[in-house]
């Protein structure tokens, strides 16, 4: 697709997330619990480190998992769910543009203005509990930008495969909230995963609620050592690619049975 | 483009639907065990449209026709037969042919309802790559004769019902489509807004030549607009061809209505022709058509005879007349009447 129509897309994108902004930070609100759950951790790590995060380590560890949700967020399962309901996809369908890469851009689009709206309550907290630790070594810094990319899209084509279950099930959103209990557990986002018992770690290291955040969030606060940064960078993909391929299996089959319901 | 713009060929189309009885017992069941039945939304359909030809969809509801524009625009896939649109298959939805088709939902909108249509415009500036000086000619012309330039820069959300659809109507022109797919497109307008409308669909196809293909509750609209009616019922067509032939096949009869202050007595009106109403001091018959001048002769001696007419059956008439047919004709073959 030529660059001129994914600008065009991402404008429109950036529009409607300016028309929504009040929305929009109030969803970021909503997408505070890294935030509590620091204040929960930092409360139990003030005397003496719980494994192996002190609570300095707590502190950078979710305000992080704050960005880094603002950063990977997505909400086209809730669009998809209800566009293929409705019928509204019909009018996405109708543009010589494939439908999903204009959802791809549009959620694209909302990102500088959720990180414009989440950064200066991030920088509060840094500052109010204290500056926690970033790193900056040149493996991290190499690697933050393909490993946010690769976290975006795990939860952007994630939450297309649910999306797409709209096409035979009544409420694919549902499904997508038992998905996302999954997440919150083995992500990373309540509890870093290696304060989790040793064996479930290596499970949940492989599995692709990790790989989209946790991984993430480990990388940019230096708690992974360069082989398993680039370990957990593979891991990653290989989970982009395998949902690329569920997604264009569902599109595909979904959109033999769309009904294009409504008028 | 060479051929006709739009062949059909044994379309069949059926949904699988899944049903329960009311209760929540059988809500908790079908949460286990889901019943579906099959819908045969459209039977063996088979038709060619010629390019610039206006072509009106009709029948009652769940005929079928919303569902046989969809397919011909690309958004379902046929259970059998065969569909070309402007040569492609639309359900691969090749950008040349989604390039050269249009489909506007009269309940349906494309328009981002928080933003002005303008950003929408815009929008399909890029994507359907209208050069600018055809994109500013375009919408210069759309915006004189839909007379939206202040509407279209107000949030979508803020416009009347005819203002919001005028707006999707030049969204979903400006990239000059060669067929043009309307559903329903005046729904809920007012008179007014209704005839300014067809005058510009009407203006649209002559100055362009493009393919219109419409469908409508309003019989107002198809006998305005389009000299040739396909008529879909339960999924078969049941008549393709113009309006006057359908009216000569289902109502030969030539109706001839008058103002008069003493109408002839009720056996002599009856010798006239077969009376449909008398009231209101207006009297109207329906007539065999070789017998109109005669008719007309007797009639214009009546004692303060005013607004003579002669006509067709409505359309709304001939339609109903020719539903009811069908169903009569229901578990018999039909053929499909008139000469496509």
């Amino acid at each position: 697709m030529k660059p001129r129509k994914w600008l065009a897309i991402f404008r429109l994108g950036l529009a409607e997330a300016i028309a929504y902004r009040t929305a929009l930070f109030v969803w970021i609100l909503a997408s505070c619990f890294p935030l509590v759950a620091l204040a929960l951790w930092a409360g139990m790590a003030a005397k003496s480190p719980v494994g192996d995060y002190t609570q300095a380590d707590f502190v950078g560890y979710f305000v992080t998992a704050f960005l880094v949700r603002q950063l990977t967020s997505s909400w086209v399962v809730w669009d998809l769910d209800r566009q293929i309901r409705t019928g509204e996809l019909s009018t996405l369908m109708l543009r010589p543009v494939h439908p999903l890469v204009h959802h791809l851009v549009a959620n694209i689009a909302a990102l500088p203005v959720r990180l414009l709206l989440a950064l200066p309550l991030g920088l509060a907290v840094l500052l109010f509990v204290g500056a926690g630790t970033l790193d900056t070594s040149l493996v991290t810094l190499t690697m933050i930008v393909p490993a946010l990319v690769g976290g975006w899209l795990i939860v952007f084509i994630s939450q297309v495969i649910i999306g797409c279950l709209a096409f035979w099930v009544t409420s694919a959103t549902g499904i997508y909230d038992f998905w996302l209990g999954f997440f919150v557990v083995l992500s990373g986002y309540v509890v870093p995963i290696s304060l989790m018992p040793e064996g479930v770690v290596a499970v949940v290291d492989l599995l692709p609620f990790h790989a989209s955040f946790g991984f993430i969030v480990e990388l940019a606060t230096g708690k992974l050592a360069t082989g398993e940064a680039w370990r957990g960078l593979g891991v990653q993909w290989v989970w982009v690619g395998l949902h690329a391929l569920m997604a264009r299996l569902c599109w595909r089959r979904g959109l033999r049975v769309y009904g294009a319901v409504g008028a | 483009m060479s051929g006709p713009a739009v062949v059909v060929e044994g379309l069949t189309k059926r949904f699988r639907v899944p049903r329960r009885e009311a209760g929540l017992k059988a809500a908790f069941a079908a949460l286990f065990r889901r019943d579906y039945t099959e819908v045969t939304a459209i039977r063996e359909l088979s038709f060619a449209i010629e390019a610039g030809e206006r072509v009106g969809f009709l029948g009652p509801n769940g005929a079928g026709k919303t569902t046989t524009l969809k397919i011909l625009a690309g958004l379902l896939y046929p259970t059998a037969g065969t569909v070309r649109v402007s040569g492609y298959v639309p359900q691969t939805r090749h950008h040349g042919f989604l390039r050269s088709i249009s489909l506007v939902m009269g309940q349906k909108r494309q328009l981002s309802w928080d933003l002005p249509a303008v950003d929408t415009f815009e929008l399909n500036r890029v994507v359907f790559e209208i050069d600018t000086p055809t994109y500013k000619r375009r919408l210069g012309e759309l915006v004189e004769r839909l007379e939206i330039g202040e509407v279209m820069r107000q949030p979508v959300r803020t416009l009347s019902l005819g203002e919001r659809m005028k707006c999707e109507l030049a969204a979903a022109l400006l990239h000059g489509p060669s067929i043009l797919f309307l559903d329903e497109p005046t729904i809920g307008m007012d008179v007014a807004m209704q005839l300014s409308l067809r005058e510009f669909i009407r203006t649209y196809n002559e100055n362009h030549g493009a393919t219109v293909i419409l469908t409508s509750h309003y019989m107002e609209d198809v006998a305005a607009l389009c000299p040739r009616i396909i008529v879909i019922d339960d999924g078969n067509l049941r008549f393709d061809g113009s309006i006057e032939a359908l009216t000569r096949r289902i109502r030969p009869l030539r109706r001839v209505s008058v103002r008069a202050v003493d109408l002839p007595p009720s056996e002599r009106l009856a010798q006239l022709g077969s009376v449909v109403d008398t009231g209101d001091g207006r009297l109207t018959l329906d007539v065999d058509p070789g017998r109109v001048p005669e008719v007309v002769s007797v009639l214009v001696q009546l004692p303060d005879c005013r607004d003579l007419e002669v006509s067709d059956a409505p359309l709304e008439e001939v339609m109903r007349e020719l539903f009811s047919r069908s169903r009569a004709d229901a578990g018999t073959a039909s053929q499909p009447e008139g000469a496509a």
